[in-house]
């Protein structure tokens, strides 16, 4: 980031209580020497996201949660959720909402895409939040250490899936469900309601991904996301780990079987959000 | 059959003799490293003689000659002087162990000379030891640049990670990816026990540290929006390292990572410089301009993708093998905010 992390404190102070500020204090961190974590997170610049995505969370998409005492308050799980919205605000209002429902407060790391990194300034507020990028390593190296991982099986497809086809999950990749088996973690599905009609999309862009890098670019039939309120639904941790042993994590069908578990378990969440809420505004 | 036996009959002297005081010969004594690792391996009790190698006149050298210390200046790039090394005054000395660190520093040197010291020499010294009657063991002191570094690949580097081996690296970096790359292809199929330890680069002057030398003017110029994750390491920790590799059993590759691990921007705030951030496309011809005016060795080309994107060596196996851990922190003359 162009300015250090005393400057991000400071500005962290100004967006959220002292309370909170306090709270943070108690991030469960894995400090590298310098304060920030081998992948570069440092707990000054998850308060200024937080206190940045906390307008978003408050006041634009009122957002509500349900379930959240799952997060387990220490130890590794990976956090499986449905994707859409065109652009990954479903994401910031996990990582916040998770900020702020545990105690001692954790930091999910959410795995982005691989274009994230290359992107100037974006990458590095991600990463200096704890995002980390798609790469088998990196995930491996922060289930071992025990973090929260915030996975969205259904990958690209999900978030640029046409409005038509919103609240219909695409595609579960396995990559969750053989890491949930390999070492050993539970998968908590969670089900994600009001990103689905956040930005309706006209269509999308091949020739405009190529050319900024990211592979393909919705083109939105609105300017800005609709200030639609967003409902985040914890399942039950499902202890993939426990019905599987490690050895059968290279086993393609008990892999896809899994993956299938979890994805079953999301649209659960997602068939129980949309019964309970009243409208997409409200 | 008969080979197989005659290494396991190697391997069962081996565990013996590993009790014995070593008798260790070191390349590149003249470095910074290699120096301080003499002053170490003089108050180790348990190496009885050291046959210190260097590329400059002997009695330049800032230790003095004794009962334990023999200084030799060999170039090592020629293999004949090497071969008349090892088989000359290492065996009458009954050498046990070699730690290679002789390398060429400079980023802009290139050509077959280059090339002779950088990986032949090492290729020669192997191959030499391993008919060699007393030598046992093979410490080379490689470098985390070896391993690629992109968006795609892990932040965090484990001994698997995959090596770059691009065509466009230049020779500072081909050079040390072969040498490295011939130490790893004669593991386990040599009499010899062969270690090699890829240290990421000590932040201090005459390592051929390239982050030292940007980090030494005034003004470091980086890649706007980008600030990745560096790890730097100490000579006291590369020390460390090598010595637990010499009085280690395990042969293998390991990652020496060093204690400090942070961002360009808190490196250049650490070090009481001035970061500037700039367009990327600015930065390669603002370094070469530098380069021809004040004459340093930084190249931008070489440290385009690390100065985007994190690359952090994982010292786990170092830590769990040889039980390395680093714990000597850079003294930074500043401290970041």
């Amino acid at each position: 980031m162009p300015f250090p992390p005393s400057v991000a404190r400071n500005l962290a102070s100004l967006m959220l209580p002292p309370e909170e500020l306090e709270r943070l204090q108690e991030l469960h961190f894995y400090d590298a020497g310098h304060g920030f974590d081998p992948f570069g997170m440092h707990p000054a610049f998850v308060a200024l996201g937080e206190g940045i995505s906390s307008f978003l969370y408050n006041k634009y998409f009122r957002v509500k949660s349900y379930g959240a005492e799952v997060i387990p308050a220490s130890g590794s799980a990976i956090l499986a959720a449905n994707h859409s919205g065109n652009i990954p605000i479903d994401g910031m209002m996990i990582w916040n909402d998770v900020v702020r429902h545990t105690n001692p407060p954790r930091v999910v790391r959410a795995v982005a895409d691989n274009f994230v990194p290359t992107l100037p300034f974006v990458g590095t507020l991600f990463t200096r939040s704890g995002a980390v990028g798609g790469s088998r390593g990196n995930v491996r190296a922060l289930l071992e250490r025990g973090e929260l991982l915030l996975i969205f099986p259904e990958g690209t497809p999900g978030i640029l899936k046409p409005f038509a086809k919103r609240y219909q999950l695409q595609t579960f990749r396995v990559g969750h469900a053989e890491l949930a088996i390999r070492y050993g973690c539970p998968v908590i599905p969670i089900g994600v309601v009001g990103a689905e009609e956040q930005l309706p999309q006209l269509t999308t862009s091949r020739r405009l991904g190529k050319w900024t890098g990211v592979g393909e670019v919705p083109i939105p039939a609105v300017p800005v996301p609709l200030p639609v309120r967003y409902h985040i639904h914890y399942g039950e941790p499902i202890p993939l780990h426990e019905q599987y042993s490690p050895d059968q994590a290279d086993d393609p069908q008990v892999v896809k079987a899994a993956a299938s578990q979890v994805r079953d378990a999301v649209g659960a969440l997602l068939e129980r959000g949309l019964a309970l809420r009243k409208g997409v505004f409200t | 059959m008969a080979r197989a036996s005659r290494t396991s009959a190697r391997t069962r002297g081996r565990a013996s003799s590993r009790r014995r005081a070593e008798s260790v010969l070191v390349t590149g004594a003249d470095t910074p490293i290699g120096e301080r690792l003499i002053r170490e391996l003089l108050d180790d009790s348990r190496v009885s003689h050291i046959l210190a190698v260097t590329a400059g006149d002997p009695a330049d050298f800032p230790l003095q000659e004794g009962d334990r210390l023999e200084v030799l200046k060999v170039d090592i790039s020629r293999n004949r002087r090497l071969h008349d090394l090892l088989f000359g005054k290492a065996r009458d000395l009954g050498t046990t162990s070699v730690i290679h660190t002789a390398m060429h520093h400079s980023a802009h040197a290139r050509g077959s000379r280059v090339h002779a010291l950088n990986v032949e020499a090492t290729r020669a010294l192997l191959g030499f030891a391993e008919r060699h009657p007393t030598i046992r063991r093979i410490v080379v002191r490689s470098a985390s640049e070896v391993y690629q570094v992109n968006n795609e690949l892990p932040d965090l580097i484990s001994e698997e990670h995959p090596l770059n081996m691009g065509g466009r690296a230049p020779q500072w970096v081909r050079d040390r990816v072969e040498a490295d790359v011939t130490a790893c292809t004669r593991m386990g199929l040599s009499s010899l026990d062969i270690v090699v330890l890829r240290m990421t680069e000590a932040l201090a002057p005459g390592t051929g540290s390239q982050l030292f030398d940007w980090l030494e003017s005034p003004v470091c110029l980086r890649p706007a929006g980008f600030d990745p994750m560096v790890n730097v390491l100490t000579i006291d920790d590369s020390v460390t390292a090598l010595q637990k590799a010499l009085h280690s059993d395990a042969q293998g590759v390991f990652n020496i990572p060093g204690a400090d691990s942070l961002p360009l921007s808190a490196a250049i705030r650490a070090w009481g410089r001035v970061g500037v951030p700039l367009p990327g496309f600015l930065l390669a011809p603002a370094y070469r301009w530098r380069r021809r005016l004040t004459g340093t060795d930084f190249r931008y080309g070489m440290n385009r993708f690390r100065f985007h994107y994190s690359g952090v060596l994982d010292g786990t196996r170092a830590r769990e093998v040889l039980g390395f851990v680093p714990s000597h922190p850079v003294e930074w003359p500043a401290r970041s905010g």
